[in-house]
């Protein structure tokens, strides 16, 4: 990947780089984003407000963000990484003085047009910032224990700002998204397998710990994990959401109740119903069909980008898509858990279906990113 | 970029200089630029390293991709076991379901209902789900005339996400709560304990509380009484569909509770207690404590004074107090049931009787002697202090221990093991001979109903009880049963002759013995006008069939002007119209008393 390889072999120019997007990439996004102004459709009962109208507006805005940022050559997106990392941080620590409190966590800078999360733009800035470092470090150097502890720092400077908001679902999607791109860099097994070793040992110590006197967490946050690992056991209280749309899902059962014939959702039985748990909507009224289906959309957008990201030559190129892609998967991983009660509720949404400003902003943005490696690729 | 050979190197290869020297001179000699073979041996240990990155960057990728299809298996594999799962509401389990609030009802021994649960609802808010909590407030404060507006704000607002406002709503209260139409108000479902008599039979049944709490139940907990001696039983969920049974009679108890109110309040009394056995099985049909509470509504402990006058105490069970001349039975008895004396054995009762530096009078000086029967009818403390020298401290002592006076009762009451009988320091002579007319011991007047029915009942032992006997299991004898019937005859006499005169209730042979106590002052010595008066007795004499004892606490009757405090004026008529009263409801026939003659006594009883 040397520059001058990029002289020397062909880079699309002007108008001509239309042609060199990767079409069947945002042809499934859009297809996703449908699915959701479907669902975001009947969770209002059949309306396209409140929500259906100002999410399709931001995914045109989407939309054009992600040309505009495929437009632009990838080795430019590479010389602002540090700089992009930088602006976020002090964004952070920005929210963290000034920002707007909302359900219960200081998230938003108000921009007056938007609300600004800096934790969303965190979440692309991190992973380009880490591509960029393992594009300029020396292969040799990867797993030197200095140039291991520089991208750690790098991960938990972030992770700790954004647990002080207090938001555990943005923070978990911070550090395993950079573990991915730092997994992928090629860094040394052992670094890997001490870090699970040592989580192990402290999710083992923290649970053996409970009811002695070195007890390590509070007494709630006990009955907090209680509650995840049997929600019946708080049925109105902190296990309400996952009970609830477990019943959802199984409502739903293989072929689903019929678009807008949900009732779970219909009803108001489930509170987030168009954020964070609109899976369920789909669940009950699409089945375990319809919710196959979803799933296939996510799996087909990261085999794009893996495959994208192995006609690559570029090495920043390659781990900025793969680290797109593994921010994607854990999005939409992490939301699916939560909401069949494989892992706590934590508040992370589906990508590009729930709805919300930032994330979808933010996850088209990458997308342009993995455009614009796409587009900016040496042919010959 | 995969450079050429790269795939034949496997294992990192051995560093190789970049100047090798033979090479380079070599090259020299040749007259060739060695630089050329720096760079090219340059460039292969380049491609060689980034080779090896690519294969490891490969491999990582593989992992991370197994990864991804594992963790899209899982969810894929969840979404199908849910979707085929029954869309049923979970069911409470684990923590929550330990917490049952059923409990048994408690009946009387007819089976007539004491204490059951109701189903009712209790109020909780998620405040985060309410849509105008000021109106909400508005309203809540309407239904709840206990609640402030101010208190509920301060709840609602308080940023918690779940709060309780109330414990227990009538159906009245739950409409209106329903009316408000607030959807974070919320009902859990609740039983609630319910006493259906009021505060008939309160201190038997003592009552509940709270427990632990959940949405689903709230745990009932026994605090007093039978509830909570019985808790365990009444709420074994294999027990639950089996009320407890007491022995108590729910007519006698409520005749007994309104004849003594009626007696205090003629009396001025500051309380009154009444105990109804069974003479054979020692079941106790009544108890009644007074002044006394609604179970429903139980009231705090008192937190200054003396708790003796709370309610809530039991005076029947937990009351302790010297009777008075009511124990003057007891010597006498033993006397008879030693040979020691007949009934009409002379005794002397010239009073005042010196024992050392004491003096022990009459009430009213009784003449030089009277005969043991005269002893008891005219109640003479000189006459059983006498007998009580004559047996002596230890017999004494080893008698009314037999009788069950030195050790709490054993009646199924958690109040009951509290209640231990007040027994001399030092129990010599002078003791024993005031224990003999009922000072220096105090016990409660359950232990002298259970004293009463053991020595009157033909002389074998009974155990104060609350729950209900089948059938009669006779007792270690105490007495023999001449002894016994001699006792009663007294008794008897007392009533025809003595200072129990308004006792008598015809066809009912009420025998019975009266006791007026001074109270003793906080300053050691005794008040001179207050008095505990005692009325304790047996019916039918002739053929025992239940033991009472009466008391009112500073209770007394103007008379001509003055006040009469002795129990004879109080006690004992109150307790004749209860027993007129209730012998009926307990099943006994009035009779025509057979002619009280000694020798036509023994031969009906068969010597």
């Amino acid at each position: 990947m040397s520059y001058l390889e990029y002289a020397v072999k062909t880079v699309p120019r002007g108008p001509r780089k239309v042609l060199y997007l990767n079409w069947p990439l945002i042809l499934l996004l859009t297809a996703i984003a449908c699915v959701g102004f479907m669902m975001l459709y009947s969770v209002a009962g059949g309306s396209f407000r409140p929500w259906v109208e100002p999410q399709a507006k931001r995914f045109v805005l989407g939309l054009a963000v992600m040309f505009t940022v495929a437009m632009i050559p990838i080795r430019i997106w590479r010389n602002l990484s540090a700089l992009g990392y930088v602006v976020s941080l002090i964004l952070l620590v920005w929210v963290e003085l000034f920002g707007v409190v909302g359900m219960g966590a200081q998230r938003w800078i108000d921009l007056g047009f938007m609300r600004l999360q800096p934790s969303e733009l965190m979440k692309i800035t991190l992973v380009m910032m880490l591509a960029a470092y393992y594009d300029w470090l020396d292969l040799g150097k990867t797993s030197r224990p200095v140039w291991v502890t520089i991208p750690v720092i790098m991960i938990l400077v972030p992770v700790a700002l954004v647990l002080k908001q207090p938001d555990l679902g943005t923070a978990i999607l911070l550090l395993a998204g950079g573990g991915f791109v730092v997994f992928l860099a090629g860094v040394h097994w052992a670094y890997f397998a001490t870090v699970t070793a040592m989580g192990a040992g402290l999710v083992s110590a923290v649970l053996r710990s409970r009811g002695t006197e070195w007890q390590l967490l509070k007494d709630y946050q006990y009955r907090r994990i209680d509650t995840f690992l049997d929600p019946a056991s708080d049925p109105l209280g902190a296990g309400y959401h996952i009970t609830q749309s477990k019943i959802a899902l199984g409502s739903g059962g293989f072929t689903g109740r019929g678009f807008m014939q949900g009732t779970q959702s219909r009803l108001n039985f489930l509170p987030e119903k168009h954020t964070d748990f609109i899976f369920t909507t789909l669940a009950e009224e699409f089945g375990f069909v319809g919710g196959m289906s979803l799933l296939a959309l996510y799996l087909l957008v990261i085999f794009f980008c893996i495959a994208a990201a192995l006609t690559l030559k570029d090495r920043f190129s390659q781990l900025l898509i793969l680290g797109v892609a593994g921010t994607f998967f854990l999005f939409f991983a992490v939301n699916m858990a939560m909401v069949m009660g494989l892992a706590p509720v934590v508040g992370v949404p589906l990508p590009l279906v729930s709805y919300g400003g930032s994330a979808m902003l933010v996850l088209m943005a990458a997308f342009g990113l993995v455009q614009s490696a796409h587009v900016h690729k040496p042919r010959s | 970029m995969t450079g050429p050979g790269s795939d034949l190197h496997d294992a990192p290869a051995p560093r190789r200089p970049l100047r090798p020297l033979a090479r380079i001179l070599r090259a020299r000699d040749r007259g060739e630029n060695p630089d050329l073979i720096e760079r090219a041996n340059r460039a292969e240990r380049h491609d060689h390293i980034r080779d090896r990155a690519r294969r490891r960057a490969e491999g990582r990728l593989l992992v991370l991709g197994l990864f991804f299809v594992a963790a899209f298996g899982t969810v894929a594999v969840r979404m199908g076991t849910l979707a085929s799962s029954d869309p049923a509401e979970p069911v409470l389990s684990a923590g929550g379901a330990s917490i049952t609030s059923a409990r048994a009802d408690i009946v009387d021994r007819n089976g007539r209902l004491l204490a059951t649960n109701v189903v009712t609802s209790a109020l909780y808010a998620h405040p985060h789900e309410m849509v105008d909590i000021p109106h909400a407030v508005r309203e809540l404060a309407r239904v709840f005339p206990g609640r402030s507006e101010a208190d509920l704000t301060a709840l609602l607002t308080s940023g918690r996400k779940f709060v309780w406002i109330e414990r227990t709503l009538s159906p009245e209260q739950v409409q209106a709560v329903h009316d408000i139409g607030d959807p974070g108000l919320l009902f859990a479902a609740r039983e609630m304990r319910v006493y259906p008599n009021g505060p008939l039979a309160a201190h038997i049944l003592g009552g509940v509380r709270y427990g632990r709490e959940g949405v689903q139940a709230a745990e009932i907990l026994g605090v007093a009484g039978i509830e909570k001696a019985f808790d365990d039983r009444l709420s074994d969920p294999a027990m639950l569909a089996d009320p407890l049974r007491l022995s108590i009679d729910l007519t006698v108890q409520t005749t007994m509770r309104e004849v003594l109110e009626g007696g205090m309040k003629l009396f001025a009394a500051k309380g009154a207690s009444g105990v109804m056995m069974d003479a054979h099985t020692g079941e106790i049909v009544a108890m009644v404590s007074l002044p006394d509470f609604d179970p429903n509504h139980r009231p705090a402990p008192l937190t200054s004074g003396d708790q003796a006058d709370s309610p809530l105490f039991n005076r029947a069970v937990q009351g302790v107090y010297e009777l008075g001349s009511v124990f003057k039975i007891f010597p006498v008895a033993q006397a008879l049931d030693e040979g020691l004396i007949t009934p009409d054995t002379i005794i002397d009762t010239q009073s005042p009787m010196r024992v050392g530096r004491h003096r022990i009078s009459d009430y009213r000086n009784y003449g030089p002697e009277l005969t043991a029967t005269r002893v008891i009818v005219k109640s003479s403390n000189v006459g059983t202090a006498r007998l009580a020298r004559e047996l002596g401290s230890e017999k004494q002592r080893e008698f009314l221990g037999r009788l069950g006076f030195l050790e709490p009762t054993s009646v199924e009451l958690v109040e009951a093991p509290g209640a231990k009988p007040l027994l001399p320091r030092n129990w010599g002579e002078i003791e024993s001979m005031t224990i003999s007319y009922g000072h220096g011991l105090s016990s409660s007047p359950l232990h002298l109903a259970a004293g009463y029915a053991s020595l009157l009942n033909g002389g074998t032992k009974v155990a104060p009880t609350l729950q209900r006997r089948d059938g009669r299991s006779l007792g270690p004898r105490v007495v023999s049963e001449r002894t016994s019937a001699q006792a009663r005859a007294m008794l008897r006499s007392v009533v025809t002759e003595g200072t129990a005169s308004f006792g008598d209730v015809a066809g009912y042979e009420v025998g019975g013995k009266t006791g007026t106590a001074d109270k003793p002052a906080p300053n050691g010595r005794y008040y001179d006008d207050r008095v505990l008066a005692t009325f304790a007795g047996v019916f039918p004499a002739s053929d025992p069939e239940y033991v009472f004892v009466v008391t009112f606490d500073e209770g007394h009757e103007i008379v001509n002007g003055e006040p009469r405090r002795t129990a004879g004026w109080t006690t004992v008529p109150v307790t004749a119209e209860l027993i007129r009263r209730t012998a009926p409801l307990l099943g006994v026939r009035p009779a025509i008393e057979p002619v009280v003659q000694s020798g036509l006594r023994e031969a009906r009883n068969g010597r």
